[in-house]
């Protein structure tokens, strides 16, 4: 075992009785050496064995100190039955009669509650349960996605022995009609054997069958649970039925299976899967199919993901020398299998990790709080408890007593905390982007209620640990006698400023992390995206090809819906494009631009490439450099010229003389396009991501079958969203069968990329909200209890001609003693915990000296304002009253 | 004179898994959770804590004795053994339950033995 765990495991030993430990902790120890072995890295299992281990300890350490040691099994209806009962009516009574008290216990749990289960319900489906499939650890996904073809995943399979099958995933849209207004559908192309990789079975009809994958044959689709009740209205003899489904090279599909309601798509959107068809057997290097976007594999029994990237390594190494323009030396280096569960947090996993840590910290404070809170409960109780204690209650019937109230307030919190949670999830679920990892999967249920249930047990045990051995051992004598000013008070007083240091110093560290997520989503939105986003409605028409079987037919109708809408009224101006900014889609190409000489191994740069038409600069208000921008003249018939940013124009001319040079797509030798203007960079995908070199040909050029457009239409004035109806009617005069997807304002689009960071940013500052007012509370009710306890002194020393406002320094310096000492020690913490953020941060350092100014000194401020009162009226005391009353 | 073994009776069935695994030879604590964990019947982990409470309670009602650890053994580890007594009143125990066992068949709630 590591000194650490030993170190961990005898902390946690300490409460046991000192015989019990010296007895059996060698054993204990032994015990838990074993299970941490056998639960390996996994920091879950290795959670659960601690876990099991504290509650094991501490239900122990309970019977020993409190618990009935009668081993003989009890009879049925045994007295101490009737004092359970009668003692837990009692708690409830007393609790009613304190009703600041409860609200408040019962509110801070419940708080803490709602946050840790909310959060736990977001982070459990990414981080911690396994992807819904059999043998989960074996399925791995080859990175970096895309620059692969259906021949290429073939060939990774023959190739590598630590692979036993490889699956190609590639993302595809295509079209319903014949149910009333056309539907786009998310769909994914899959190699025939997808869903054996995966170890799931269509729950109707069957999968793919090899021969399927060839293109006469793939007419053929297995359709989610959800589209089969919803669309098809849940037909029992849905299989063998023919839809109108147009797309991937067929009009019509018949339907072969569905698969069962908790099947999860890799990617969550999809409704359909249809084959990833193609000619069987052409080498990789002539197959088309350039569209495949994401490799799943099932290790071999034997091989580890180090094996299988050294392998996935040479085998690209391999291609790359048959192809150089596929990838670079770098992207092979590059390459790596990784685990679908890793996958599937993508890069959202450590800032959830960063929240569940957070929510850790907010748990912590609220069993800080709560155990102020019963220890001054205790205090306001010591006479009576002592006085049941001198008529002959037993210190374990006292200590019952105690703890059944605490068990009270810990089930209404706990309940009225999971309420809140669900109410909480609704909330966060709307908040986050659809494509946040797992968010569709986020629910409370049983693994998240058990949790809920662990956290509010363990909350409550910790926090009423020490007021219940407070009150069992509680000194009658004195404490009848009215005192209460001795060592044991002391204690108390020292034990309540401990916790107030350490509910700084955790508050402190959840706002620190908060504030750093603010401020690199202020740096985010301050990064221009390098276009004019105010008043611009996008959409996607998607003709089905069948309608549309040639490229000319597809231009037309593009340029119809562009000239439609640019003349419908209020609009300013109208254009396309093909991949939209803000949306995650990617097309780039090997390209030569002219004078660039390429070495032997060196790889040819691949730029991105975009297809216009002619109003889309226009209509988004990017700028033009240099030359002109794409014009109606610029068709079939004339030039091929092209357009490129400001990054590509300086990478490869840096002495400012692009405009009229050539470049080559995918060979030095093919026909060139001339660079006829420049325009300023945009930030095409996110506003973290610098922008890159980029090429706009025009649509009536390069535009092909089967390339749906994104139309931009600017308006004039008033909200664009207004106009959608008139947009749609506009588009569907042209042709009625064409589905519209994706209709939103592109300052929307533009949005998506920001708003995984605002969902963590919101979560953050939500916990932060929190940990602030709970520290605050228990920075208000120390003060308040320690100025209450110093009242004779302070009467004492106005009497003898001190100030009131030397008293007030005095009660504000001994409350914020311990503040001080939890800022100190909470920026510590907090330079540590940022670490966990880096991934998530942008435009600041991790130690960002902004935050780590201000963040203590809102707390020190939140501190002050909450000790003030209390010591202010501290202040007030009227000596000859508290001379006279004691 | 030593009590009856039906005054130990029913055990708790944590007790009488303890029991049953010192019927073999003395042994442990941590060593007892691992055999009792690995029987065939077990329902997975034990919380080894609770267990070592049981066992000196037994010890305790005199189920159990203190014996010589093997030479070559850790000195912290505390073996225990089966007493007479705790021989006895396993014997009761599983006497017992063979009873209840078959009455539960007579009342067709499990089938014959195969």
């Amino acid at each position: 075992m590591s000194p650490r765990a030993t170190r961990g495991y005898r902390a946690l030993a300490r409460i046991l009785p000192a015989e019990f430990r010296e007895r059996w902790s060698a054993d204990l120890e032994e015990v838990l050496a074993d299970r941490l072995r056998t639960a390996g890295t996994s920091r879950w299992r290795r959670a659960r064995v601690w876990l099991s281990l504290a509650c094991d300890i501490a239900l122990l350490a309970w019977r020993e100190r409190f618990g009935n040691n009668d081993t003989t099994p009890a009879p049925e209806s045994h007295p101490s039955m009737q004092y359970l009962l009668q003692d837990l009516r009692y708690a409830a009574r007393t609790l009613r009669h304190a009703p600041t008290f409860s609200a408040i216990a019962i509110g801070t749990l419940a708080v803490g509650i709602a946050a840790a289960t909310a959060t736990y319900s977001v982070v459990y489906p990414v981080l911690i349960q396994a992807p819904p499939y059999p043998d989960p650890d074996r399925l791995v996904v080859v990175w970096p996605a895309g620059n692969a073809n259906r021949s290429m995943v073939a060939l990774a399979e023959e190739d590598m022995s630590s692979l036993e099958r490889v699956t190609g995933l590639s993302n595809w849209t295509l079209t319903l009609t014949g149910a009333g207004e056309p539907i786009e559908l998310t769909a994914t192309l899959v190699s025939p054997h997808h869903f054996e990789v995966l170890g799931v079975a269509p729950m109707r009809g069957r999968s793919f069958a090899p021969e399927e994958e060839a293109p006469a044959n793939s007419g053929v689709v297995v359709v989610s649970f959800d589209f089969w009740m919803n669309v098809l209205g849940g037909d029992p003899e849905i299989v063998g039925k023919v839809i109108n489904l147009a797309g991937a090279g067929h009009e019509r599909r018949e339907i072969i299976g569905v698969m069962p309601r908790h099947f999860e798509p890799y990617d969550p959107k999809t409704r359909v899967w249809v084959p990833l068809a193609g000619d069987p057997g052409l080498p990789f290097e002539e197959d088309p199919t350039w569209y495949v976007n994401t490799r799943i594999a099932r290790l071999s029994s034997d091989a580890t993901l180090s094996q299988a990237t050294a392998e996935v390594r040479t085998h690209l190494a391999g291609i790359q020398r048959r192809a150089p323009q596929i990838y670079a030396a770098e992207d092979v280096a590059d390459a790596t299998v990784v685990a679908l569960a890793t996958d599937r947090a993508g890069s959202v996993g450590s800032a959830l990790w960063a929240a569940f840590g957070a929510v850790s910290l907010v748990l912590m404070i609220v069993c800080a709080n709560l155990a102020n809170l019963f220890l001054s409960r205790g205090d306001g109780r010591q006479r009576e408890l002592a006085l049941r204690a001198a008529i002959g209650a037993s210190r374990q019937r006292i200590g019952r007593l105690v703890l059944l109230e605490t068990a009270i307030v810990g089930a209404a919190g706990g309940i009225a905390g999971v309420l809140a949670a669900h109410a909480l999830v609704d909330l966060l679920v709307r908040l986050a982007p659809d494509d946040f990892p797992g968010i569709s999967y986020v629910t409370v249920d049983g693994p998240v209620l058990g949790v809920a249930l662990v956290a509010t047990l363990l909350t409550t045990l910790v926090a009423s640990l020490y007021p219940i051995q407070r009150a069992a051992r509680a000194n009658g004598t004195a404490a009848i006698a009215g005192g209460g000013r001795g060592a044991a008070a002391a204690n108390r007083a020292g034990f309540g400023a401990a916790l107030i240091g350490v509910q700084i110093a955790l508050a402190l560290i959840v706002t620190a992390g908060s504030g750093l997520m603010l401020r690199s989503l202020d740096a985010l939105l301050a990064i221009d995206p390098g276009l004019d986003s105010n008043g611009v409605l996008a959409f996607r028409p998607n003709p089905p090809e069948g309608g549309y079987p040639d490229n000319d037919a597809f231009k037309r109708y593009y340029a119809d819906v562009v000239e439609r809408v640019r003349t419908l009224p209020g609009v300013e101006s109208a254009g396309a494009i093909h991949l939209l900014p803000g949306t995650f889609g990617n097309w780039s190409f090997p390209t030569y631009p002219e004078g660039l000489e390429i070495q032997d191994g060196q790889a040819v740069p691949s730029i991105n490439y975009r297809a216009v038409r002619p109003g889309y600069f226009r209509s988004v208000r990017i700028p033009l450099l240099v030359g002109r921008i794409l014009q109606e003249a610029d068709n079939a018939d004339g030039e091929m010229v092209v357009v490129v940013n400001d990054s590509l124009a300086r990478r490869f001319w840096p002495g400012g003389d692009a405009v009229g040079k050539n470049i080559h797509l995918f060979s030095p030798t093919s026909d060139p396009a001339r660079i006829v203007g420049i325009v300023a960079d945009v930030r095409q995908h996110s506003r973290s991501v610098e922008p890159l070199p980029e090429m706009y040909f025009s649509h009536d050029q390069v535009g092909r079958s089967g390339m749906a457009m994104w139309i931009t239409a600017r308006f004039e004035s008033g909200d664009p969203l207004d106009r959608v109806d008139d947009v749609q009617q506009a588009v569907w005069r042209i042709d009625a069968d064409v589905p519209i997807a994706g209709m939103q304002s592109l300052g929307n689009a533009l949005e998506e990329s920001t708003r995984s960071t605002r969902f963590l940013t919101t979560l953050l500052s939500g916990f932060a909200a929190i940990a602030l007012c709970l520290g605050a509370v228990g920075v208000y009710g120390v003060t308040a209890y320690a100025t209450g306890r110093r009242r004779a002194e302070f009467g004492v020393r106005l009497a003898l001609g001190a100030s009131r406002r030397g008293i007030l320094g005095s009660a504000m310096r001994r409350s914020l003693a311990p503040v001080s000492i939890g800022i100190v020690a909470g920026l510590a913490g907090a330079r540590l915990s940022t670490q966990l953020l880096r991934d998530a941060i942008y435009g600041v350092p991790v130690d960002d000296p902004v935050t780590m100014l201000s963040a203590p000194a809102v707390l020190a401020l939140v501190a002050i304002a909450a000790a003030a009162f209390p010591a202010w009226r501290a202040s007030r005391v009227d000596p000859v009253e508290v001379l006279n009353g004691d | 004179m030593s009590p009856a073994p039906s005054q130990f009776l029913p055990l708790h069935p944590l007790e009488f898994r303890i029991l049953m695994t010192l019927n073999v030879g003395a042994s442990y604590g941590a060593s007892i959770v691992r055999q009792i964990e690995a029987q065939e019947s077990s329902v997975g982990r034990l919380y080894p804590a609770n267990l070592f409470r049981r066992i000196r309670d037994l010890t305790e009602r005199g189920l159990l004795a203190e014996t010589d650890r093997p030479e070559d053994a850790d000195t912290r580890r505390t073996y225990v053994r089966l007493t007479d007594l705790g021989q006895d009143v396993l014997q009761a125990e599983a006497r017992r339950l063979e009873a209840l066992v078959r009455d539960a068949r007579a009342h067709d709630l499990i089938g014959d033995a195969k």
